[in-house]
């Protein structure tokens, strides 16, 4: 079927899908071949897998990095007629049905919008995380490992994150702390292993940096309880990883509903509380989230836009009564926010 | 990575074939000794060279062809000043391996085709803003996923203005200027030796930084990824 006609207007897009991760790429690689004329507007391409060095639990591929992932992900959507924007959305407003998104420079238009805005790493809100940061309070190992050559340097979290940072940072570091606020490091067994078996690391449990002390760079973290007998570490760096926040702001600006964490509320069909407008990936309320999983919601939510905007009939966000069209379907039709 | 492997050979050349349009010089600096990157850049460079009939590739000695070097503004090694039609201030520093081969590849693609990727408002933003020369180092590792797509950008800045040059400085080679600007994340930028910042941004906010720059007011840091 051929949805372009579908268009009402040259600028007038099918769906703008927000993000440029995983997510959102896989729902432009859908959206694409759906044949729904399509805008990715998303910064910076790939997302945050982009910044780790294997993937492992990816189906279909043993073992590849995060970038590679992206990059095939990312090829893959250019197979088909999708327009990707390397920029930021700063506004993306709504009338009637219609959306507009505002970047710097240009505005889109769409009769749906995709949110696959992911996160951001979360920061650590301790004494002298804001003044180090970039100067040697890092979040991406990959990024930044080298510069650590031969140092001492500490990971902060207790996450699978966490324990992937550390195991990057060990192809440069001396020696690498991670220090856990519980009492076990929550990784994926696999990762565990790896960690049990690498000598530059070592686990530091039940304990939480209280501040992060130096003068022109980083000298040592202080921590509330006493390791080895002393209740200061002297690292360089500190890589933080103790999880990340939904950038879901310009969603809820729209009116979208999250839970108390910021999490974009979505359905099993990705919808969110509004009309047209549908949620995938780290965004979201999701639980478990992986790559494949926001893959998964990011193609759910192009088919689920297809079908919104009514498959091979002409129905128009522009129209009052569109979700009356006879052509929309049925579970759909009447459907308000 | 000194030589490029094949499965990533096949895409470059698939890409070249594609996309490349004027004739492109890869101008390469180095030097026999003193140089532990020089042997391997060159022999990257030269199969990059290799990989389409509209690159060539010349080779100068860094301290010989001192005039040629001071005329491209290349005053450390190996190095590389990438030409399309004309020269648009593309160079890199350093070897471009790793991640940093595809700043490189991004590189060859816009100084043949002389077009960038930003839409014609933006360009037009940039244009607004880099009312004088305004130099941009980037300072990247080849394990850094993200440092391309701040280079990329970067090429892009300078392929739409006249007034932009970029040099992509792989940080490593060069301890002392990771001690001059206070390097310790990758990417980290700087602008006319006065305005800097570290990690990503997204194109409006770059310009917001090439407008400093331009102007000549100093600026702090603005640390993303
Ligand atoms: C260290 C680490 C290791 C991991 N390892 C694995 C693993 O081994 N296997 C696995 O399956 N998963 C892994 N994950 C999780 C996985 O990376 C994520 O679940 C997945 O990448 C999420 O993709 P996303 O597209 O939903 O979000 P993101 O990757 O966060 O992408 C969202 C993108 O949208 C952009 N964006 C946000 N707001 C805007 C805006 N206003 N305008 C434009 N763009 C915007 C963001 O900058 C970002 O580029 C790991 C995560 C981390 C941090």
């Amino acid at each position: 079927m051929d949805v372009n006609h579908l268009t009402d207007q040259q600028s007038m897009y099918d769906i703008a899908i927000i993000g440029g991760g995983v997510s959102g790429l896989a729902a432009a690689m859908y959206a694409g071949r759906m044949k729904l004329n399509t805008v990715l507007i998303g910064y910076p391409p790939g997302g945050v897998i982009a910044t780790t060095d294997w993937i492992e639990n990816y189906p279909g591929f043993i073992s590849l990095s995060g970038k590679e992932l992206a990059d095939k992900i990312l090829a893959h959507a250019k197979e088909y007629e999708v327009d990707m924007v390397f920029d930021e959305a700063t506004e993306i407003t709504r009338d009637g049905r219609c959306f507009t998104v505002n970047t710097a420079f240009d505005e889109y238009q769409a009769k749906t919008v995709l949110f696959a805005t992911g996160t951001r790493y979360r920061k650590l809100p301790v004494p002298g995380a804001d003044t180090f940061e970039g100067k040697g309070v890092q979040f991406c190992g990959l990024c930044d490992g080298p510069m650590f050559q031969d140092k001492l340097v500490a990971v902060v979290g207790g996450g699978d994150s966490a324990a992937k940072e550390a195991l990057i940072l060990a192809q440069w570091a001396k020696h690498i702390y991670v220090i856990i606020r519980g009492d076990q490091l929550k990784a994926e067994p696999v990762n565990m292993e790896r960690v049990k078996k690498t000598e530059k690391i070592t686990l530091v449990f039940n304990t939480n940096v209280t501040s992060i002390e130096g003068s022109q760079g980083i000298e040592k973290i202080v921590l509330d309880q006493p390791f080895e007998g002393k209740n200061e570490l002297v690292v360089k760096g500190v890589f933080i990883a103790i999880g990340s926040l939904p950038l879901s702001q310009l969603a809820v600006q729209l009116g979208v509903k999250t839970n108390e964490k910021g999490e974009i509320l979505i359905n099993r069909q990705t919808e969110t509380n509004i009309p047209g407008v549908f949620a995938a990936g780290d965004v979201t309320d999701t639980q478990f989230k992986q790559a494949i999983t926001g893959v998964a919601e990011g193609v759910t939510a192009a088919y689920q836009a297809y079908r919104y905007l009514g498959g091979e009939f002409v129905c128009t966000c522009v129209d009052d009564d569109y979700l009356d069209c006879p052509a929309a379907p049925e579970d759909l039709r009447g459907r308000t926010e | 990575m000194s030589e490029v492997p094949e499965d990533i050979e096949e895409t470059v050349v698939q890409r070249f074939n594609e996309e490349l349009k004027d004739p492109v010089k890869l101008v390469f600096f180095t030097q026999e000794m003193e140089c532990p990157f020089c042997a391997q850049t060159h022999k990257l460079l030269e199969t990059v060279a290799n990989l389409s009939d509209k690159i060539t590739f010349e080779v100068h000695d860094f301290v010989k062809d001192k005039e040629k070097a001071e005329q491209l503004g290349i005053e450390k090694i190996p190095a590389v000043a990438i030409l399309g039609k004309k020269d648009y201030g593309l160079r890199m520093f350093g070897i471009p391996s790793g991640y940093e081969f595809q700043t490189l590849i991004e590189g060859i693609v816009f100084a043949s085709t002389g077009k960038s990727e930003l839409s014609p408002k933006a360009e037009e933003a940039l244009r607004k803003v880099a009312t004088k020369p305004v130099k941009i180092q980037i300072f990247v590792i080849p394990t850094c996923p993200v440092c391309p797509v701040l280079g990329a950008m970067a090429f892009q800045f300078a392929i739409a203005s006249a007034n932009i040059s970029v040099d992509i400085v792989e940080i490593a080679e060069f301890p002392h200027l990771a001690v001059k600007y206070d390097v310790v994340g990758t990417p980290k930028a700087v602008l006319n030796e006065k305005v800097q910042f570290e990690g990503l941004v997204p194109p409006g906010q770059f310009l917001t930084f090439i407008q400093q720059a331009a102007q000549g007011s100093p600026t702090g840091i603005s640390p993303t990824i």
